[in-house]
């Protein structure tokens, strides 16, 4: 598999090793320095994949982020040095992918861009079955099973992992959770969703200590392992 | 102003003399008795309007006028019969009682007139104050008011903080009067004069005007020079009024540089967190660069040799442990900053869920086993820190650990007591160096840092737990404590 890839860097010595590492692996990369320059060939070029710095000089990363939103439906991979989980929350929030830390080897990079691309396939083709290990959730059925063996799970726990399924792979904050299983109007806290996974976990015979399933990203929410 | 002070005594001697002549005119149409009651008002008059010498002076020409012209024998000025005594008297009596009263009265006015100017202008006084922005110049206005006392010949005000005494307001001080004041603050005493129901109370006996005068304020001091000759209630108690003045204004002086002090305390934080992330930010970006660089060229498709790409992931891995020792040193101080925890209720379970997941891979090859409760209650910890405390742990254990040694991560509850343990197997841990291994850099292996569980350390105390290490029969054992949340989690 192999697509479009944009770096956002402004440090030239970060671009020219993920241009090198990338083409390695086959991508298309192209490299800018700057917020501006990101919208403006994320436009033009189109590509499928956006790594983006949040620490960029002028348009800031989060400013970028939501420049880019209209303008492309890359993916958006944000990249940063040491980011607090708040950082990372409002990246997801602002509509990231995913994150990663800064530094990274070039592996770790390449397999979270294949897995933000299969994602990406995937809701594109519009299968209605997502799997996770031995758990299968067919979203046109409304249907849950763990090897073959179907799981009745609540209305608002089919939610929860629905949303979860829809981006299996991609970190879910615990604020987005609340908001599309509960709505706008919820009330409840972190709280609610780490009950409601609890319960999730418990049905689908997943140990919390060591989930196959659903993984805990601490202090931003949780992810359905793809 | 002989002619002024003589008048009432003119007015009183005529208005007797007209009050006769009324008299005489009435009693000439008609015999009316009880007349001379008309010289009672005169009187009163007299008494309410100048006071006692002109109401004397009235009642005394009244009763002269009334027996020379209607007591018989008429045309003579004797006194016959108790009748006429007691008419004098009574007149007498009537302009004494009536003037008296008239002063008391005049007397008691122009004492409220006094108190009214007095508050008009501490009032204004204090209205100016308010809208000064500047302690020191409202001071000055206090000062400027005290001035024009003609009994104070110095006034001056000394703002006292952390031990040093500054001069705010008033008249010029020598280092001497300083020294005085600050002791006479510190040691909470007046000296020369004292502020008694309100009044600025001299204590010498002497009034000599150029020595000064020490009153300990809440926190200042109020240095002034009194007259003891030039002695006025209304004065004194205005003194003491804008002493009191002088009082809010350095406890208003005092809570501002608190709050200035405050903000800075507060500025030196903010400016602790942004050197620490912007020390993050230039220790880490080379970093960065490094390591895409040397795992870009240990891909295959690089064309290098395998003895190349051997040296380039030993030197990547180098880099990696840079950049860890830098996120431990980094994490390290953070926690030395003090910088917050968010606590919240969390069960255990899913923080070691989460620090297994980000070793998965360190994992593999390791007998890991957990023993938790499935009703273990929740701790009430920071997430993220609790979660960097087992991975830490974790981390420790996998380096330890023999090859495919087990590794073990429990907890329990004993009596509301929340323990959890990280546990390898492997060799002993000397002794001598148990009491060590949290210690910051302490090591024993020269590819360790030192920071790992002196990090656990540091993240356990700030949640009020312990943390220990012990030889069991297997291996090493890391146990800490934590505290329970106080919400049961389950409904």
């Amino acid at each position: 598999m192999s697509g479009r890839v944009l770096v956002v860097d402004d440090e030239v010595e970060m671009q020219r090793a993920l241009r090198a590492g990338l083409q390695y692996h086959e991508f298309d990369v192209r490299a800018v320095g700057s917020g501006e320059e990101a919208v403006r060939e994320a436009a033009a070029w189109r590509p499928d994949v956006v790594l983006l710095d949040l620490g960029l000089p002028g348009m800031d990363g989060f400013a970028t982020l939501r420049a880019l939103r209209p303008a492309t439906r890359a993916a958006v991979i944000v990249v940063s040095v040491m980011p607090g989980e708040k950082d990372k929350v409002r990246a997801l929030d602002a509509g990231a992918d995913d994150y990663v830390v800064k530094p990274f080897g070039t592996e770790e990079l390449v397999a979270r861009i294949r897995a933000v691309l299969r994602r990406q396939a995937n809701l594109t083709s519009g299968e209605p079955i997502v799997r996770s290990g031995d758990l299968e959730i067919d979203l046109a059925r409304r249907l849950v099973s763990v090897k073959g063996q179907a799981v009745h799970l609540t209305p608002t726990e089919y939610e929860l992992l629905r949303y979860l399924a829809l981006h299996a792979g991609k970190p879910i904050s615990h604020t987005t959770l609340l908001r599309q299983v509960w709505g706008d109007y919820a009330v409840g806290d972190k709280y609610n969703t780490r009950y409601v996974v609890a319960q999730i976990r418990k049905k689908l015979g997943d140990d919390p200590a060591n989930p196959r399933y659903i993984v805990n990203e601490p202090g931003v929410g949780y992810r359905l392992e793809a | 102003m002989t002619l002024r002070r003589f008048a009432p005594y003119a007015v009183a001697v005529g208005g007797a003399i007209a009050v006769t002549v009324a008299i005489g005119l009435v009693t000439a149409v008609a015999s009316v008795s009880g007349l001379s009651a008309f010289y009672l008002l005169l009187v009163l008059w007299l008494g309410a309007r100048w006071g006692r010498g002109p109401a004397v002076a009235g009642s005394v020409a009244a009763f002269l006028l009334y027996d020379f012209f209607f007591v018989p024998p008429l045309g003579t000025f004797s006194v016959r019969g108790p009748a006429e005594l007691l008419e004098l008297v009574v007149l007498l009596a009537v302009a004494l009682v009536t003037s008296q009263l008239a002063a008391s009265q005049r007397r008691a006015q122009s004492v409220a007139e006094a108190l009214a100017r007095d508050s008009r202008s501490l009032y204004e006084l204090a209205t100016a104050m308010l809208r000064t922005q500047e302690v020191t110049s409202a001071l000055s206005l206090v000062a400027d008011r005290v001035r024009r006392l003609e009994s104070v010949a110095r006034f001056a005000v000394v703002g006292v903080a952390s031990g040093q005494a500054v001069q705010l307001a008033g008249s010029a001080l020598t280092p001497d009067e300083l020294k005085q004041a600050l002791w006479s603050y510190e040691n909470g005493k007046s000296v020369g004069a004292v502020i008694k129901d309100g009044v600025v109370v001299p204590m010498r006996t002497h009034g000599d005007h150029d020595v000064a005068a020490y009153l300990p304020l809440t926190s200042g001091v109020v240095v002034v020079a009194v007259g003891a000759r030039d002695a006025d209630d209304a004065e004194r108690r205005m003194l003491a009024a804008l002493i009191g003045l002088a009082d809010l204004l350095l406890e208003r002086r005092r809570a501002t540089v608190e709050a200035e002090r405050a903000r800075g305390l507060e500025a030196s934080d903010r400016l602790k967190a942004a050197i620490l992330s912007s020390l993050s930010h230039e220790l880490k970006s080379p970093l960065a660069s490094l390591r895409a660089g040397l795992t870009a060229l240990a891909a295959p498709q690089a064309g290098l040799q395998p003895d190349q790409r051997e040296l380039l992931s030993d030197l990547d891995r180098q880099a990696s442990r840079l950049d860890h020792m830098v996120g431990d040193l980094l994490a390290l101080s953070r926690l030395e900053a003090g910088l917050e925890t968010e606590k919240e209720a969390h069960s255990f379970a899913d923080l070691v869920g989460g620090s297994v997941g980000q070793l998965r891979g360190r994992l593999q090859g390791h007998d890991v086993t957990v023993r938790i409760p499935d009703d273990l209650p929740p701790v009430e910890v920071d997430e993220v820190q609790v979660g960097r405390v087992i991975g830490n742990l974790l981390e420790n254990a996998i380096e330890w650990a023999s090859a495919g040694g087990a590794i073990e991560i429990g907890a329990l509850v004993i009596d509301d007591h929340f323990e959890a343990w990280v546990e390898n197997e492997g060799p002993a841990i000397a002794v001598a160096d148990l009491e060590h291994v949290f210690d910051t850099f302490w090591t024993t292996r020269s590819s360790g840092s030192g920071l790992g569980l002196a990090i656990a350390r540091r993240v356990v105390e700030a949640h009020g737990g312990t943390i220990r290490a012990e030889n069991r029969r297997r291996g090493p054992r890391f146990t800490f404590t934590l505290p329970l949340a106080r919400v049961p989690m389950s409904r």
